[in-house]
């Protein structure tokens, strides 16, 4: 469309932003990616591997403590489809309004930083912890 | 009732289908005065759509909880404002909402001067593809996301509404972003349609008021979404790169790409296939961010459940995305001019372009990751909040660094003020300058910071200096920069230099924050019939000095076990305390959480002029205006 002088320093142009871009996304996709997984894909993996991931789950009815001193909760999380699944979890931080028992949420962190007082295998420890939200009931209706 | 909204529904699903064949059959006869019959057809599908959503608003108002979807949302306590809301509140009835703007925009879009300037086979085509559109949300809405579905036997009261979408952000945010999503479907159609007919230009001046009014919703639902979510839901930031909020970004990046490119496109008639490819996109990318939404395709905080209209929304993208391709493709325009040199005003809009479209790349790349993953690795990886603000700040810089000097280029070549250029690149400088001094030294968001003063700099200037910025469409284009100008300015201070700690106190004692001392004063409990609330008062003070009291709460809804924060802010141009009241203590302190945002309240100044502002550049009455 452009004059052929014109032309080519566009396509030298969109050359070099594409590479800039391209540059930006390798590194992203290099040091910013992290597993996205289910409590049982989560176990199912080695613990080396998840330094760094996002876990999604139901919390378990039982087990749900308060930290002293606060914020923070040790919780169980439970796989989605499958529930005899679990895993640990320690969250330091403030606890969402709702978080409870049954209710989905996501964590972030790191697999087996520190093992918990009751001294039960490998837990997560999550530096952010979100609770789905619970506007849209369609999911618990329809299952 | 039900039944009766339904059969109308199913009758505008037929009554389109059957216009899509009139008009085509018009088409192809070569009797295209009988179009006639498709526009009034559309004000009668129109009609039938109103009717549908009348009956269902009825419903709400008279809280009829037969309707599922009216006992899904509401209950007898909920109040009448946030009744309405409820419309919108679920899978349905925002696909119906969506519908409902559709057809109401085109039903508009049909008595304006821009559409009887379409040539006659562009208005054909136009026909014929958004009956296309509007027969597959009919099918949607009458097969898979029924709105209309009984409850048996009717219950006695709802389930009603969560609290946190009882918040004014429920009454604006959602409707929106839908009309900005709907209006997208009047020039994304018209572009097919001008790309099959061989229009190169006339559909961008035609649908040009639909396009920046989508925009406008669009625009001003992201950013009120953004306030509501810092604001009201408690999460402390205004965006979270979340999937859902990420939907409407990505197309509305394409969409911007285009209110560029469409200048040079009708100012220079160049860029014609680009212009209809990108406008054709963004209405496609509307689809797919509802299909983000609704398909549970990635994992969101607050997507829809999985409805079953996950294949159809996807299969109608992949058809809507290749007829705009493939009508593109074949287009052929022989008026077309050729670009201007890349240091031109021509040139910057293009490379503006460019960003914008790369933007929405990056965020559907990002987005879609943990789908795209799986592809080579067994188990989804994703990307973090990491990995947009790397990739997509850079991004966002360079645009208002190129908006600080665009209007200083001349439209062909080089450069035509040099006074203002310098004035632009000298406020960078000095910007930059400063913020080291202050002590802010972080490349990127230093960039961001200066560049944003350059951008307000040349915004203001620019009416100042330049002859043909003082009308009214141009000085409504520079005050949208000026408040891109102050977002930037506030996100590369708010984002990265925000200071926040969460904290057990007890009434009296105090704890330091970015450079303040709040004192917890006292902690009281007051109760009502509908809700029961704890509340905090912490008092702020900097070097001594008691700048004000910030008292959040925590309540406890009727009908809800589970309490929610009521945020507190101190507000502020330069620091902005925040603060949530997180809970008790079991010794009878408070937790709270208390964050110093600097800057933070720009973004929203910026946000509101980005989406006023833009009522100024429409074109207003019959004359033919230039860009």
């Amino acid at each position: 469309m452009a004059t052929k002088g014109g032309k080519g320093i566009y396509i030298a142009a969109l050359l070099l932003f594409l590479g800039g871009v391209g540059y930006l996304i390798a590194s992203g996709v290099t040091n910013d990616s992290v597993y996205f997984l289910n409590v049982g894909e989560a176990l199912a993996t080695e613990p080396a591997k998840l330094k760094q991931a996002r876990l999604f789950g139901n919390v378990a009815a039982e087990g749900i403590e308060r930290m002293q001193p606060g914020p923070g909760v040790n919780f169980i999380l439970l796989d989605k489809e499958n529930p005899g699944q679990s895993l640990r979890v320690s969250y330091r931080g403030a606890v969402p309004d709702t978080f409870k028992a049954g209710a989905e949420v996501i964590v972030e962190g790191g697999m087996g930083a520190a093992p918990t007082a009751a001294g039960e295998g490998t837990v997560f420890t999550a530096s952010t912890l979100i609770t789905k939200c619970p506007s849209k009931y369609e999911k618990q209706n329809r299952g | 009732m039900q039944m009766t909204a339904y059969i109308v529904m199913l009758f505008a699903l037929l009554g389109t289908l059957f216009l899509g064949g009139w008009t085509g059959v018009a088409f192809l006869t070569g009797r295209e005065e009988r179009l006639k019959f498709s526009e009034y057809g559309h004000l009668a599908i129109t009609g039938l759509v109103c009717a549908a959503s009348g009956i269902l608003l009825w419903a709400l108002v008279t809280k009829n909880y037969a309707f599922y979807s009216v006992f899904s949302h509401v209950d007898s306590t909920l109040e009448f404002a946030y009744t309405l809301t409820a419309f919108w509140a679920g899978s349905e009835g925002s696909l119906l909402f969506w519908e409902l703007s559709m057809a109401l925009c085109v039903g508009i879009f049909v008595f304006t001067p821009g559409y009887k300037e379409l040539p006659q086979r562009t208005r054909a085509y136009f026909w014929l593809v958004f009956f296309v559109v509007q027969a597959f949300f009919l099918l949607m809405l009458t097969c898979w996301v029924n709105p209309f579905v009984q409850a048996v036997p009717t219950p006695p009261d709802g389930k009603g509404m969560n609290p946190l979408l009882r918040n004014p952000g429920m009454i604006f945010h959602p409707p929106l972003l839908l009309l900005g999503y709907a209006g997208f479907v009047i020039p994304g159609c018209a572009a097919i349609a001008a790309a099959l007919s061989g229009d190169g230009s006339q559909w961008i001046r035609s649908t040009r008021n639909f396009t920046i009014l989508s925009w406008i919703f669009l625009t001003s639902g992201i950013i009120l979404g953004g306030w509501w979510s810092y604001m009201e839901l408690g999460w402390g930031g205004y965006w979270a790169w979340d999937p859902v909020e990420n939907a409407s970004l990505i197309p509305w990046c394409t969409g911007t790409a285009f209110l560029h490119t469409a200048i040079v496109g009708s100012r220079r008639n160049a860029l014609a296939r680009s212009n209809m490819l990108l406008m054709a996109l963004t209405f496609v990318l509307c689809v797919f961010g509802t299909y983000l939404v609704r398909s549970g395709v990635v994992e969101s905080l607050h997507a829809f459940g999985e409805g079953g209209v996950a294949r159809p929304l996807l299969s109608f993208i992949l058809f809507l995305t290749a007829v705009s391709v493939v009508s593109v493709l074949q287009c052929k325009l022989t008026d077309q001019r050729s670009l201007g040199g890349l240091i031109s005003r021509e040139g910057f809009l293009v490379i503006a372009a460019w960003t914008l479209i790369a933007l929405g790349f990056v965020v559907g790349l990002g987005t879609m990751w943990p789908v795209i993953s799986k592809t080579w690795s067994s188990k989804p990886m994703g990307l973090d909040a990491h990995f947009y603000n790397r990739v997509c700040l850079p991004l966002f810089a360079l645009l208002v660094l190129l908006f600080s000097a665009c209007p200083w280029l001349g439209w062909k070549e080089g450069v035509r003020d040099k006074r203002g250029l310098m004035a632009a690149g000298a406020a960078f400088l000095i910007a930059a300058g400063v913020f080291v001094a202050m002590g802010y030294t972080l490349p990127l968001a230093l960039v961001g910071a200066a560049g944003g003063v350059a951008c307000m700099t040349t915004a203001v200037l620019a009416v100042g200096l330049l002859p043909d910025a003082r009308g009214r469409k141009s000085l409504g284009s520079y005050a949208v920069h000026l408040g891109l100008g102050l977002m930037a300015l506030g996100v590369a201070f708010s984002g990265p230099y925000q200071v926040g700690v969460e904290r057990d106190v007890h009434p009296g004692e105090t704890f330091e924050v970015g450079g303040y001392t709040v004192k917890l004063n006292e902690l009281h409990e007051k109760s009502s019939a509908s809700m029961a609330r704890l509340i905090a008062e912490l008092e702020v003070s900097k070097n001594g000095k008691v700048i004000g009291t910030v008292v959040p709460e925590r309540r406890l809804y009727r009908g809800y076990e589970q309490p929610f924060a009521e945020v507190a802010v101190l507000p502020g141009l330069g620091d902005e305390i925040f603060a949530v009241l997180l809970g008790l203590t079991e010794d009878g302190g408070a937790s709270v959480k208390v964050n110093v945002n600097p800057l933070v309240n720009w973004i929203w100044i910026g946000g509101i002029l980005l989406s006023f502002a833009p009522f100024l550049v429409l074109r207003y009455g019959r004359g033919k205006g230039k860009e």
